[in-house]
C-alpha cells in the first residue's frame, strides 16, 4: 500500500472532483436524452416520456406503434451502443497512452483496429452480416494482437518501442489485407457495404447487437478500471516499476489484451470510429490532470458523451446517416491539434 | 517444305483479309466522352469491362459470338441468369480482362485480340489510357439515364455493323415510354403512390435522390413519385427511422443482392409497420437478361411491370406476353413459362397485391 502511495501520491477526492465528476455524468444523462429525443422521424417529447416510462415500467411488452417502436428499437440500443463504445475507445486510449508514457499513442499503433477492419471487410466480401462479421472482427483483432506480441518478445524480454514497432508491422499487414479485399470485392454488392463500414457507423445498431458488443466492453472496461491504480506505475520506466514489486511486462499485456477486446467489439459493430481514444483522454487529462485512478473513469464519462453526441449529429443532419468516422476525424483532428499546442504551451512555460 | 507450305498459306489467308476489308467501310464513332473513333471495319471481336455492356452486346448482336472478353462479374451475372441458359457458350468466355473494379489487364485484353474495348467513360484516364496506348481501340460509354441508354446502344451497334439492331431496341423504348407518358402525365400527387427503391438492404440500407437517378425516372414514369427525393446523391445511406418518416406506400427491393428477399422488410420491426409493408405492397426487381432495376436492354419491361403494379386501372400489359416477344426479338429465344416464372420471382412475391396477373393462365 505504501509503495502504491509512494508512485502516486495518494489524493483524496476533493469537493471539487466531485463536482467535476458530477458535471461529466449530468453531461452524458444530457446528451443521451437529446440523443433519444433527435431524429428523423418525428416524436413529440411527451410522447417519449410516456413511452420511455411505459417500457421501464412493463420491460417484456412489445412495442407494437412505430414510434414506440422507433425509440424503443432503433433510437434507445443506438445510444447505448454508441455511449458504450465511446466509453471503451476512449479508455482504451487513456490506458494505452499510460502504458507507452506516450499521449499520442492510440488502439490503431497496436495494428488491432486494422485487424479488425479485416476481418470485417472479409466477412462482408463473403456476403456474411451480424455475428460473423463480428466474430471474425473480433478474432483477427485479437490474432493482430498475438502476433504483434510474438513478433515484439525478444529474448524472452518485451521493450516498449518493440511493441509500437510490431504493431506498426502488423498494422501494415492487415491494411494491405483490407485493400485486397477492396480491390476484389464486387463494385455492384459488396464493395459499396465495405467502403461505408469501414467509415463507421451505428446505423445497424440493434439490441441483439448490443448485447453481441456489451461482453467484450464490459471486460474490457472492468479490467482497465481495476488496473487503474497499476497503470500509474506503468507509466514509470520499467526498472522502476519493477523495483517497486510490478511486472511490467505481465501487466502491459493485460492491459493490451483488455484493449483488443474493447477495440475489436467496436469495430465489429460499428466500423472504423477514430480520434475518440485520441482526443477524449486529452480532454479528461485537462479536466482531471494525469492520474490514472480519476482519469480512466473521467475519460469513460467523457467519452461516453462525446460519441453519443456526435452519432446524434451523424443520423439527424441530413435524410443520409453521415459516416461516424468521417465526423469524429473532421471534429477530432482539429480538436486535437489545439489541444496538443495548449499541451506544448504549458509544457514549455514550466 | 513445311515452311514454304506455312507461309504461302499466311500469304492466302493475308490476300482474303485484305479483300474482306476492301468491302467493308470504315465505321466512325463518337463515343459518350466526346471522343471520334474510327475502325476499318466492324469490330468482330469486342471486350466489354463495365458490369451491364456485356449482355448489351449480346442484346444488340443477338448472341455472344463477338464477345472475347467481359468483366468477371458479367459472366457470373450471365451464367447465373437466363442468358447462361440461352448462350450457354458464353461460359467459355474471357473474364482474365479487368479486375472487377474495372481496371483492365493490359495484356490479358491484348491476347484476346479485341478490334473493340468498350470502357466506362466516368471514372477517369487512368482507366482507358493504358488501352489505347497498348494501340488498341476504345470507346467510352456512359451510364444512368435514358438518352445515355438510348445513345450507348447505338454506339455499340454502329461499331458491330448492326445499327438497325439499335434502332429498333431504341424505337421500342420511345414507344413504350411516350404511351405510359400519356397515361401518367395527368395524374394529380395524391393519385401516385410514393414509391421506395432500396439499392441497398441487407447490411445498411440506401436510396437515391431524383436527379440523374434511374430508378426516380422510372417511378415517375408508372406513375409513382420517388419516396426518397429528398435524398442528396445515389446510393446513399439511410437509417431505418428515416423510411419510417417517409412512410411509402410500395416498396422496391433490389436485384443486386442474391440473399435479398421480401421477408427483409416483413422481418424489420420498423419496416414492417411502413404502408406498404402492412399492404405487403413490397417487391423485389425481377432479374432478366440483366437485372431490371438499372437501364438495359429489357428496360421497358421493367416500366411496364411496375406500371402494371401502381396502376392496375391504368395499365394492363400483358407482361408474359411481352416478354416473350422481347425476348425472342433480342436474343432469338423462345422464353418458356418456368423462365418468366423465375425472372419475376413469382415463387416468392406471387401472392403480392396486384401480383396475380403476371402468372401463367
Amino acid at each position: 500500500m505504501s509503495v502504491v502511495a509512494t508512485a502516486a501520491p495518494e489524493r483524496r477526492f476533493s469537493a471539487l472532483r466531485l463536482g467535476t465528476f458530477g458535471a461529466l455524468l449530468l453531461a452524458l444523462l444530457a446528451a443521451m436524452l437529446f440523443a433519444i429525443s433527435a431524429g428523423r422521424f418525428s416524436v413529440s417529447i411527451p410522447r417519449i416520456v410516456e413511452v420511455l416510462m411505459a417500457a421501464a415500467l412493463d420491460p417484456g411488452a412489445t412495442p407494437a406503434q412505430m414510434d414506440e417502436r422507433i425509440l424503443l428499437l432503433v433510437r434507445l440500443p443506438r445510444v447505448l451502443l454508441a455511449a458504450l463504445s465511446g466509453a471503451a475507445l476512449a479508455v482504451g486510449g487513456a490506458a494505452l497512452q499510460g502504458v507507452f508514457r506516450n499521449p499520442l499513442v492510440s488502439p490503431q499503433v497496436l495494428g488491432i483496429s486494422q485487424g479488425a477492419a479485416f476481418g470485417g471487410a472479409l466477412a462482408l466480401l463473403l456476403g456474411y452480416h451480424g455475428v460473423v462479421l463480428l466474430g471474425l472482427a473480433f478474432f483477427f483483432g485479437l490474432a493482430a494482437l498475438v502476433m504483434v506480441g510474438a513478433l515484439a518478445r525478444i529474448n524472452g524480454r518485451t521493450e516498449v518501442i518493440t511493441v509500437i514497432l510490431s504493431g506498426m508491422v502488423i498494422g501494415a499487414l492487415f491494411g494491405a489485407l483490407v485493400s485486397i479485399v477492396q480491390f476484389i470485392a464486387d463494385p455492384n454488392t459488396s464493395l459499396p457495404a465495405i467502403v461505408y463500414w469501414l467509415m463507421g457507423s451505428f446505423s445497424t445498431a440493434t439490441w441483439a447487437r448490443l448485447g453481441l458488443a456489451i461482453p467484450g466492453m464490459a471486460i474490457g472496461l472492468a479490467i482497465i478500471f481495476l488496473l487503474r491504480y497499476r497503470l500509474n506505475l506503468l507509466a514509470l520506466e520499467d526498472s522502476e516499476a519493477r523495483s517497486l514489486g510490478v511486472n511490467p511486462d505481465k501487466e502491459r499485456w493485460l492491459v493490451f489484451i483488455a484493449i483488443s477486446l474493447m477495440t475489436g467489439t467496436s469495430v465489429a459493430v460499428a466500423g472504423i470510429v477514430g480520434w475518440i481514444g485520441l482526443v477524449v483522454p486529452h480532454a479528461a487529462r485537462i479536466l482531471v490532470g494525469e492520474d490514472h485512478r480519476v482519469l480512466i473513469p473521467a475519460s469513460a464519462l467523457l467519452g461516453a458523451t462525446y460519441l453519443t453526441f456526435v452519432d446524434t449529429l451523424a443520423r439527424t443532419l441530413t435524410a443520409a446517416e453521415i459516416p461516424l468516422g468521417v465526423l469524429t476525424a473532421l471534429i477530432g483532428a482539429p480538436v486535437f491539434g489545439l489541444l496538443l499546442r495548449r499541451h506544448f504551451k504549458e509544457a514549455n512555460r514550466a | 517444305m513445311r515452311i514454304s507450305r506455312a507461309f504461302a498459306s499466311s500469304i492466302v489467308l493475308a490476300m482474303a483479309c485484305v479483300t474482306d476489308r476492301a468491302f467493308a467501310d470504315p465505321v466512325t464513332i463518337t463515343d459518350q466522352a466526346g471522343r471520334t473513333v474510327t475502325l476499318n471495319e466492324p469490330a468482330e471481336r469486342v471486350v466489354t469491362i463495365p458490369m451491364p455492356m456485356a449482355s448489351t452486346v449480346i442484346a444488340i448482336d443477338g448472341g455472344p459470338d463477338r464477345l472475347v472478353g467481359m468483366n468477371p462479374l458479367s459472366k457470373t451475372a450471365i451464367l447465373e441468369g437466363i442468358l447462361g441458359k440461352i448462350f450457354p457458350e458464353a461460359k467459355d468466355i474471357s473474364s482474365d480482362v479487368t479486375a472487377p473494379n474495372f481496371i483492365p489487364n493490359i495484356e490479358e485484353l491484348a491476347a484476346t485480340n479485341p478490334e473493340l474495348v468498350v470502357q466506362w467513360a466516368d471514372y477517369g484516364a487512368d482507366l482507358v489510357d493504358p488501352i489505347t496506348n497498348a494501340g488498341l481501340n476504345v470507346v467510352l460509354i456512359s451510364y444512368g439515364t435514358e438518352e445515355k441508354t438510348k445513345a450507348y446502344h447505338q454506339i455499340v451497334a454502329d461499331a458491330i455493323g448492326k445499327p438497325e439492331r439499335a434502332a429498333a431496341i431504341n424505337s421500342w423504348r420511345d414507344t413504350v415510354a411516350a404511351e405510359m407518358r400519356e397515361k401518367t402525365k395527368d395524374l394529380a400527387d395524391d393519385q401516385r403512390p410514393k414509391v421506395l427503391y432500396l439499392g441497398r438492404a441487407m447490411e445498411n440500407l440506401t436510396a437515391s435522390g431524383t436527379k440523374g437517378n434511374y430508378n426516380a425516372w422510372y417511378i415517375d414514369l408508372a406513375g409513382g413519385v420517388n419516396a426518397s427525393a429528398d435524398v442528396e446523391g445515389n446510393g446513399t445511406t439511410i437509417s431505418p427511422e428515416q423510411i419510417a418518416a417517409w412512410d411509402p406506400d410500395v416498396i422496391l427491393l433490389n436485384s443486386f443482392e442474391p440473399q435479398l428477399g421480401i421477408d427483409r422488410i416483413y422481418n424489420d420491426p420498423i419496416l414492417s409497420l411502413t404502408k406498404a409493408a402492412q399492404e405487403k405492397k413490397v417487391y423485389k426487381m425481377p432479374l432478366g437478361g440483366y437485372r431490371w432495376d438499372p437501364p438495359s436492354q429489357e428496360s421497358p419491361l421493367t416500366w411496364m411491370w411496375l406500371g402494371n403494379l401502381l396502376h392496375p386501372e391504368i395499365f394492363n400489359y400483358d407482361l408474359r406476353a411481352e416478354m416473350k416477344k422481347a425476348y425472342k426479338t433480342i436474343y432469338d429465344y423462345e422464353l418458356t413459362d418456368e423462365d418468366i416464372d423465375g425472372i419475376l420471382w413469382t415463387e416468392m412475391q406471387g401472392d403480392a397485391p396486384n401480383y396475380a396477373q403476371f402468372k401463367a393462365n
